[in-house]
């Protein structure tokens, strides 16, 4: 059947491959421009930042037209070998010098290597084989526990280097194992804890005061939530008339809720008084609009609101940026965490709205792709690339845009940084080659 | 079948959610709420204000008396301070550590921060930026920005040119309330002299430039540009030789020189003593050396005595004022003689005064109480009181036409009217018919209660000159490139008749060549001019002199009061001749070289009041 591997330009998903591209090229000449210095300024191209980010991508293409060729099989059996190879360099690379305060990088002459970037490629390859390798099944607890330790692993090396924002993106791993049969409680109770943790730091950033029977109680989210955890329970149990035969069951969630609730607020209590730093504090203060700090740590999120703000309905136009480009820098980290800014400001909220919708149609059609596999394994992949682009898209424009408090994430295809660019577009690229085998083989 | 299968719809109705928040979202802060994009032109774009050059000062012979001198303001970036760079910073400026923390304190609270340079020395001059320029390539952390101010190749004529200084809130208030919005509150404004009277032909106009800045405010593109207008160069009627010759000779004296043209009214020098250095009023010193100059209360060295003294009664240079009047008006002839009777009134030993000539000569008193007698009692059938009512009120107003009580109109703000006493002002002093020649007869000879700035001495040189008439004295002789006020150009004619005046010429002829005056002889040149000796009661008396030459076409006329001068000839008549001799030839003999120089170093100061 090798043979019919010839015919994998006629199965290629070109939706897919289209979106791709055209991503790549958008985020590529976004990049120039956040990198741009004005026209008169004459510098080496290959060495200034847009060269060497050129570099990557033609390095990407290289690398992708190489694993079309390659065979499916191939990389699902190297899939352990891969994420071994990958963990051992996360753990190395503790060892090497920080750069700005965190261990994630080899540094070699004139350019470096992020490994917590590739260990979401090789962890999507691991979970996929693990889940679907014949004689695994999710509902036995073993999988589950096998898989939890792949996930928490290098997620707990990621969160040595410092670097919170890549450890966040392994949360995204729940929808996939969502999809593979994990109950929807995890997914509800994932909702729950980021309402409540929510609700409590606000509570808890905004100092409030709760007055009960006539004496002030300091502001403390206890009293708050258990207020509302009280309203909830005494709501269920009305919900006790319905049908006895329901009634343990039910009660026994309202008692594991409202203990989790419970933990979650006094984990956040305890977290925010006592592990958060004042710097910590002053983030979500800001993000709630409780604190204004323009000169100091709220100084990034007001100037990127600003150059989004100010690209207005349609935007100043290529190049033409007076906030977010390398010429005027008023935007820190312009071409790394904050280049939504460029486009925003650059297209306004035409090019956003257009920028937005390709995007996300890119993960849906992932998704799509997926579900269409007779493979197992290539389906759990496809949700694995998903859900890694959706989280990382989600913390990223979300930091930029103000809802969410300023954590370290690149935009995948858009950022600069060679390790992003190379891995992100394996993934693809790979979900690209194992499509094409859908008609082939069925694993 | 997939049991599962459905739950992809939940994973892709989220990604669906989550793009239709930031949709709204973006939404929201793009295209509804302005406050960003308003922000953003808050932080990007920068207007700034483009200070015009304020306009120059030249003298009669275009060479520059006020120009533009380049300072240094030091600026100090702290947070790009290396470790190494704050002791050699310490090293260069001469500082201390607790100096350097201050300063670094300074540059990085209240309006300043610190990923922004501000400036840590003000005003440094050219000979201290030198010193210190090779080194500061080495220090990135800090750096000198040039900017202008006035600046004085020739450091003379401080009172007529004036100081700038920054404005302050009452001028701030009355220019706005007056409708002029020029300034801003760190401009600075013309306070006295020149400075002051042509403040708006100087100041030019402003321009403004608007530009898109980085995050640390360098200027990145220009949006639009005004340029500036430079103010408007000032030519003075000054001649700088001349008015350096009479700073020279007015050296440790108090008093004034006035000098002028009398065919055009024009200035050539005004002296003011003591003086200063005007550079001294510029720059990061202005204050320090403001106070020193303020507190000298006795010698008042910041007034310009040749227009703002109006006090100094004028002396014997009256008699010829006296004279002509009384010529015109035909109570004397010029051969009328009186007898020099000291009883009447104190005078010297001197030939007996039978005619006018002799009179002025010799500066008789006597003859001139007759004189004077005879202008205000003309009526001698009337009551005492009402003739000399009648009398002084004639007599007040031909004294008028010479330019004498009222402000001659000299373009400088100082200028005061001097005072000519009048019937209303005796009948206040002594009360109506109560007053008659008897009371007022000191005018005569030019004390009593006449008041006359030293301008008007000039001026009445020059109407002598003239013969019978003068132009307003002026400073200015051009203004950019259009000729001098029209004002400036009208013949102001004397009430009295032409003829008269040649008389009293070859009697000032006579003061210099045999007569008080023998001091201001210049050698080939007929000069023309009346010492006076004002009494003064606490110490010695007050020295002038009044003159032009050449007696026939005259080029110059010179007042000169030197205060505790003892007598018109002693001081005052060396010190116009030297100055007509120098602008006359051009040059000074060698005699007169060592003469000045004797002159300029003589100190001529009142013990009791000047030397504290």
């Amino acid at each position: 059947m090798k043979y019919r591997n010839l015919s994998i330009w006629r199965n290629i998903d070109k939706p897919l491959l289209i979106m791709y591209l055209l991503l790549s090229v958008i985020g590529y000449f976004i990049m120039y421009s956040s990198t741009f210095k004005g026209l008169h300024i004459q510098s080496d191209f290959w060495s200034a930042n847009y060269g060497k980010q050129l570099i990557w991508i033609i390095i990407t293409l290289f690398a992708g037209f190489f694993i079309l060729l390659l065979d499916g099989s191939f990389i699902k059996n190297t899939a352990y070998f891969t994420y071994g190879f990958i963990l051992l360099l996360l753990i190395l690379v503790l060892l090497m010098p920080p750069i700005k305060g965190a261990r994630s990088w080899f540094y070699f002459s004139g350019f470096s290597i992020q490994p917590s970037e590739f260990i979401k490629l090789t962890l999507s390859l691991s979970i996929a084989k693990l889940l679907s390798d014949v004689g695994s099944r999710f509902q036995e607890f073993r999988t589950k526990l096998k898989a939890f330790f792949m996930i928490i692993i290098p997620a707990l090396l990621i969160a040595v280097q410092p670097d919170p924002g890549t450890m966040l993106v392994f949360a995204c791993f729940i929808f996939v194992l969502y999809r593979e049969g994990l109950s929807g409680n995890f997914l509800l109770i994932g909702l729950f804890t980021v309402l409540i943790a929510v609700v409590g730091i606000f509570l808890k950033a905004s100092n409030s005061v709760f007055y009960l029977a006539g004496s002030a109680i300091s502001g403390n989210i206890f009293f708050g939530l258990i207020l509302i955890l009280g309203f909830i329970f005494s709501f269920l149990i009305i919900r006790y008339f319905v049908l006895p035969r329901y009634r343990k069951q039910k009660i026994q969630r309202l008692i594991i809720i409202t203990l989790l609730g419970l933990s979650i607020s006094g984990g956040i209590n305890y977290v925010y008084d006592s592990v958060f730093s004042e710097r910590h504090r002053t983030r979500f203060q800001i993000m709630f609009g409780i604190k204004e700090d323009r000169k100091g740590a709220g100084y990034n999120i007001y100037q990127a609101l600003s150059a989004v703000g100010s690209g207005e309905g349609f935007g100043k136009g290529y190049l033409k940026g007076t906030l977010s480009n390398d010429k005027y820098k008023h935007v820190p980290e312009q071409n790394t965490d904050f280049i939504f800014c460029v486009l925003a400001e650059e297209w306004g909220f035409l090019g956003s709205f257009i920028f937005i919708s390709l995007y996300l149609s890119t993960l849906i059609r992932m998704i799509l792709i997926a579900e269409r596999q007779r493979s197992k394994f290539t389906r759990i992949y496809g949700y694995c690339v998903s859900a890694i682009l959706f989280f990382h898209f989600m913390i990223n424009i979300a930091m930029v845009i103000g809802l969410a408090p300023v954590i370290g994430i690149p935009l995948p295809f858009f950022s600069k940084g060679g390790s992003a660019i190379l891995s992100f577009g394996l993934m693809v690229f790979i979900l690209l080659r194992l499509d094409s085998e859908r008609k082939v083989v069925l694993r | 079948m997939d049991p599962f299968k459905n739950r992809q719809w939940v994973v892709v109705l989220i990604i669906i959610s989550v793009g239709i928040i930031f949709s709204f979202r973006l939404f929201y802060i793009q295209v509804i709420n302005k406050d960003w994009s308003e922000r953003a032109s808050q932080i990007t774009s920068k207007t700034e204000n483009i200070q015009p050059p304020r306009g120059f000062i030249y003298d009669r012979n275009n060479q520059l008396l006020v120009g533009a001198e380049t300072i240094y303001d030091i600026y100090i970036h702290p947070s790009i301070i290396k470790p190494k760079d704050s002791s050699a910073i310490c090293k260069l400026f001469n500082l201390s550590s607790d100096d350097f923390q201050e300063i670094i304190k300074n540059a990085s609270s209240g309006y300043n921060v610190p990923y922004k340079p501000s400036v840590f020395i003000e005003s440094m001059t050219q000979q201290e930026h030198a010193k210190i320029s090779p080194y500061l390539g080495q220090i990135n952390a800090v750096f000198a920005k040039s900017k202008i101010d006035r600046g004085y190749p020739n450091p003379i004529a401080a009172h007529l040119l004036g100081y700038i200084r920054r404005i302050d809130e009452d001028q701030f208030k009355n220019t706005k309330e007056k409708g002029d919005f020029f300034y801003t509150k760190n401009d600075f404004i013309g306070i006295t002299g020149l400075e002051k009277q042509y403040e708006f032909l100087l100041r030019g106009e402003r321009g403004n430039i608007n530009y898109l800045k980085d995050y640390a405010g360098n200027k990145i593109e220009t949006v639009h540009k005004k340029p500036p207008k430079p103010g408007m160069s000032l030519y003075t009627t000054l001649d700088i030789e001349l008015q350096k010759l009479g700073e020279k000779l007015m050296a440790n004296k108090i008093g004034s020189i006035v000098a002028i043209e009398p065919s055009s009214g024009e200035v050539l020098a005004m002296v003011s003593a003591p003086s200063y250095n005007p550079s001294s009023l510029t720059g990061r010193d202005f204050s320090d050396n403001f106070k020193v100059l303020k507190k000298n209360d006795s010698l008042k060295p910041l007034i310009n005595r040749p227009v703002y003294n109006d006090k100094y009664r004028p002396g014997s240079i009256f008699k010829l004022v006296q004279a002509l009047i009384a010529l015109d008006d035909g109570v004397i002839s010029p051969e009328t003689g009186f007898s020099c009777n000291k009883n009447i009134i104190g005078c010297h030993n001197h030939e007996r005064p039978n005619n006018l000539t002799k009179a002025i000569k010799h500066s008789c008193n006597p003859y001139f109480f007759q004189v004077y007698k005879r202008l205000i009692m003309k009526d001698n059938s009337k009551n005492v009181f009402q003739t000399s009512r009648e009398g002084l009120k004639i007599w007040e107003q031909k004294i008028k036409s010479f330019g004498f009580g009222n402000s001659l109109g000299i373009d400088l703000p100082e200028e005061k009217s001097g005072f000519i006493p009048d019937v209303d002002f005796y009948d206040k002093w002594y009360g109506k018919k109560r007053w008659a020649f008897s009371t007022i007869y000191s005018n005569s000879i030019g004390e009593g209660e006449i008041g006359v700035s030293p301008i008007q001495m000039a001026n009445l040189a020059s109407i002598i000159a003239n013969r019978g008439y003068y132009y307003t004295p002026h400073v200015i002789k051009k203004i950019a490139n259009e000729n001098i006020l029209k004002k400036f150009k009208i013949k102001h004619s004397t009430c009295v008749d032409k003829k008269h005046f040649e008389v009293v010429v070859k009697a000032m002829n006579e003061v210099v060549n045999q007569g008080t005056g023998r001091n201001a002889r210049i050698d080939s040149i007929e000069v023309c001019g009346k010492t006076g000796t004002v009494e003064n009661k606490t110490f010695n008396d007050h020295s002038v002199f009044i003159s032009f030459a050449p007696m026939d076409n005259p080029q110059i006329a010179i007042a000169v009061y030197v205060e505790y001068g003892t007598w018109g000839s002693k001081w005052a008549a060396p010190i116009a001749s030297l100055m007509m001799e120098s602008f006359i030839k051009g040059s000074l003999s060698e005699k007169s070289i060592e003469k000045a120089n004797q002159i300029s170093q003589a100190v001529i100061l009142n013990p009791n009041t000047d030397l504290k």
